[in-house]
């Protein structure tokens, strides 16, 4: 199976970890409030340790460019963290929280989010507006794929941003809390976590309405696989795949693959190409199961620790996850094989 | 992974909460507390972990009306769970104004903060010479009284015996399990305040519910305490089905409430608490051999009314 895992033990929380538009590095960010920036391909090497935040680091984006990500602490800063580089602070807000940062590789923006305001900076870190006016805190944000809108997911549903002219925000308004916000890529749908166990969602065309419920617990994490045809979400015993096309998700029964067989999935990580997910579970198991039916590989055993953060290489050899006890791993996995990709 | 407690303390504007927080902190404990405040800046305290929080408070979308969570809470504790290091316990001081329910009812519906958390204890500061005249013109005054485990009746050296003592009686008609402490600029032994345990199914077999006489209720007041007892074993189907539609139907006006229930064809003692909606219930331990098994139930609550409560109750033993 593996050809040889590659495990460093933190001891602290890994929050989240990302892999940079060019697919050259992965960074974690952890609660120790350093970075860890991986190199997949170079397996001689233990992974840089960048000090970016005085606590813990909370979020983590890749930038816009193809080297560096993005990263926000309970310090209130907002980094640069690039291979090679020292990080740099392209903000501050002073007794705030950073949680939620994105950047969109069209116009090079970078957005931030401190309590119930977001920040949108331009691609050399000069502030360029504020978007001030959300009814609670931003809870999560993200770019449309062509970098033209930012959604920002708060208490009572989204606020949709144009990023190019200032002015008040469309809203898309659903009771509840929002906090997840992940767009379609062809930026025809949003979709939000919520505070209940399910999902919401919005048809930008015609904002009809999609409710995903019936989880037994809140839904952690959600991914779209190759070419948005399945929306992955963790929050059950097995991965919940919601189909976008052929009409659906309406009216259609979400694909459940293969399970670890106890547990609750916290997070997941669908292949870059192939029709695989990949699931991490509540008691730190890792499995990659296949779209079509067939038997889901376990490639983690459970530790007892919750995953906390999932993410395939930009080429889909490597599998990358983390705990919240600090367990992280890099993983090869072959493309043909226990996967059943091809 | 362990479970942290959380202490939250309320009371009206100047009764002295602050004074209580920074002499949990300050004494030679040696434990790290994570602190949340309201009103972040204005007052000083001497703690490196201070998080100002806004207060939020979001309604569930899940169909139950008076379910509501404090969404800043709920943010800001997993933020704290991924500090390395982290700390012994978290103390959450909330705004004179702050009504306790969506606090206490954070802890029972989030599953992230209810899994690697637990809310330990409400104590509520009270000043002894201005809470009489509170509880008349302020209902986040009575909610304060009737959520709390502990009431710390302070600065009771600026008023005398007889204030002190109609209060500790005001304050039993409102809420008979709270302990009640008085203080003088909030000096109390912190085994008082911490480590109390008090939504804990296994504490409340040790309740001691303090009551007066009906007739001591001399104050026309909405939030009383009402104390239901039961010599006869209950019958599960009746109680379930009478406690359920209680809560459906009076949810919103059922603060608290706990009680040691005793249901035929069982030899364990059943243990009911919650707040307003949301109960929690286990079958713990068997009934000590040859003691009386009497069921007891006591409801902290608004306008509730004592006979119909009683003749539900009694109802559930007879089927």
């Amino acid at each position: 199976m593996s050809v040889r895992e590659r495990r460093w033990d933190t001891d602290a929380y890994v929050v989240a970890l990302a892999v940079n538009r060019a697919g050259s590095h992965a960074a974690a960010a952890l609660g120790d409030g350093t970075v860890r920036l991986i190199d997949p391909a170079d397996d001689g090497a233990p992974p840089a340790v960048v000090a970016a935040h005085g606590g813990a680091c909370l979020a983590l984006a890749r930038d816009g460019d193809g080297a560096g990500f993005l990263s926000g602490g309970d310090d209130g800063r907002l980094c640069r963290i690039a291979p090679g580089r020292a990080p740099e602070t392209l903000a501050e807000v002073p007794g705030r929280w950073i949680e939620h940062v994105d950047a969109e590789p069209h116009g090079g923006l970078r957005a931030f989010a401190a309590g119930r305001q977001v920040h949108l900076l331009d691609p050399a870190g000069r502030p360029r507006e504020t978007m001030a006016d959300h009814p609670a805190t931003v809870a999560g944000l993200a770019f449309s794929p062509n970098g033209k809108r930012l959604a920002v997911a708060r208490y009572g549903g989204v606020s949709l941003w144009w990023t190019a002219r200032p002015g008040p925000p469309a809203t898309l308004e659903w009771k509840g809390s929002h906090l997840g916000v992940l767009w379609h890529p062809e930026g025809t749908h949003v979709m939000t976590t919520l505070q209940e166990n399910g999902l919401h969602g919005w048809r930008l065309r015609d904002r009809a309405d999609l409710m995903m419920s019936g989880y037994p617990t809140k839904v952690r994490s959600m991914a779209w696989t190759a070419r948005g045809r399945h929306l992955a979400t963790g929050g059950a015993e097995s991965v919940v795949c919601w189909p976008f096309f052929g009409g659906g998700p309406w009216d259609r029964a979400p694909l459940q693959p293969a399970g670890a067989g106890a547990g609750l999935v916290t997070a997941v990580a669908p292949h870059p190409r192939e029709p695989v997910v990949a699931a991490g579970y509540d008691d730190g198991t890792v499995i990659i199961t296949p779209l079509d039916g067939t038997a889901a590989v376990a490639v983690a055993r459970p530790e007892g620790a919750p995953v906390s953060a999932l993410a395939w290489s930009g080429d889909g050899r490597y599998l990358l996850f983390g705990t919240e006890a600090g367990r992280l791993s890099c993983l090869p996995v072959p493309a043909r094989g226990p996967t059943g990709g091809g | 992974m362990s479970v942290i407690p959380v202490t939250v303390l309320t009371g009206y504007l100047g009764a002295g909460k602050t004074t209580l927080l920074n002499r949990i902190l300050s004494e030679p404990h040696g434990k790290r507390f994570a602190v949340i405040v309201n009103e972040f800046g204005e007052i000083g305290i001497d703690n490196e972990l201070v998080v100002g929080a806004d207060e939020e408070v979001f309604e569930m979308n899940n169909g139950c009306i008076c379910c509501t969570v404090r969404g800043d809470l709920i943010r800001i504790i997993n933020g704290l769970l991924k500090r390395k290091g982290g700390f012994d316990g978290i103390l959450i001081e909330t705004t004179g104004l702050a009504d306790p329910a969506p606090v206490a009812q954070t802890f029972f519906v989030d599953p992230d903060v209810s899994t690697r958390t637990r809310l330990d204890a409400i104590v509520t500061v009270a000043d002894a010479g201005h809470l009489e005249r509170r509880l008349d013109d302020s209902h986040e005054a009575q909610e304060q009284v009737a959520f709390a485990d502990v009431v710390l009746l302070n600065k009771t050296d600026l008023v005398d015996e007889a204030v002190l003592a109609a209060l500790e009686r005001r304050i039993r008609t409102m809420n008979p399990f709270a302990r009640i402490v008085r203080t003088q600029r909030c000096a109390v032994p912190l085994d008082h305040v911490l480590g109390l345990g008090a939504f804990d199914l296994d504490r409340v077999l040790a309740m001691e519910p303090d009551f007066l006489g009906e007739d001591d209720h001399e104050h026309d007041q909405s939030v009383t305490g009402v104390s239901l007892s039961e010599d006869r074993p209950l019958d599960p189907a009746a109680f379930d089905l009478w406690f359920r539609t209680l809560i459906n139907v009076r949810g919103t006006d059922l603060l608290r409430y706990k009680g040691i229930l005793s249901l035929r064809g069982s030899n364990r003692r059943t243990v009911v608490q919650g707040v307003h909606m949301l109960a929690d219930s286990g079958n713990l331990s068997p009934w000590p051999e040859g003691a009386p098994r009497t069921s007891r139930f006591v409801l902290i609550g608004r306008n509730l009314d004592a006979d119909a409560l009683r003749a539900g109750f009694a109802a559930c033993a007879a089927s």
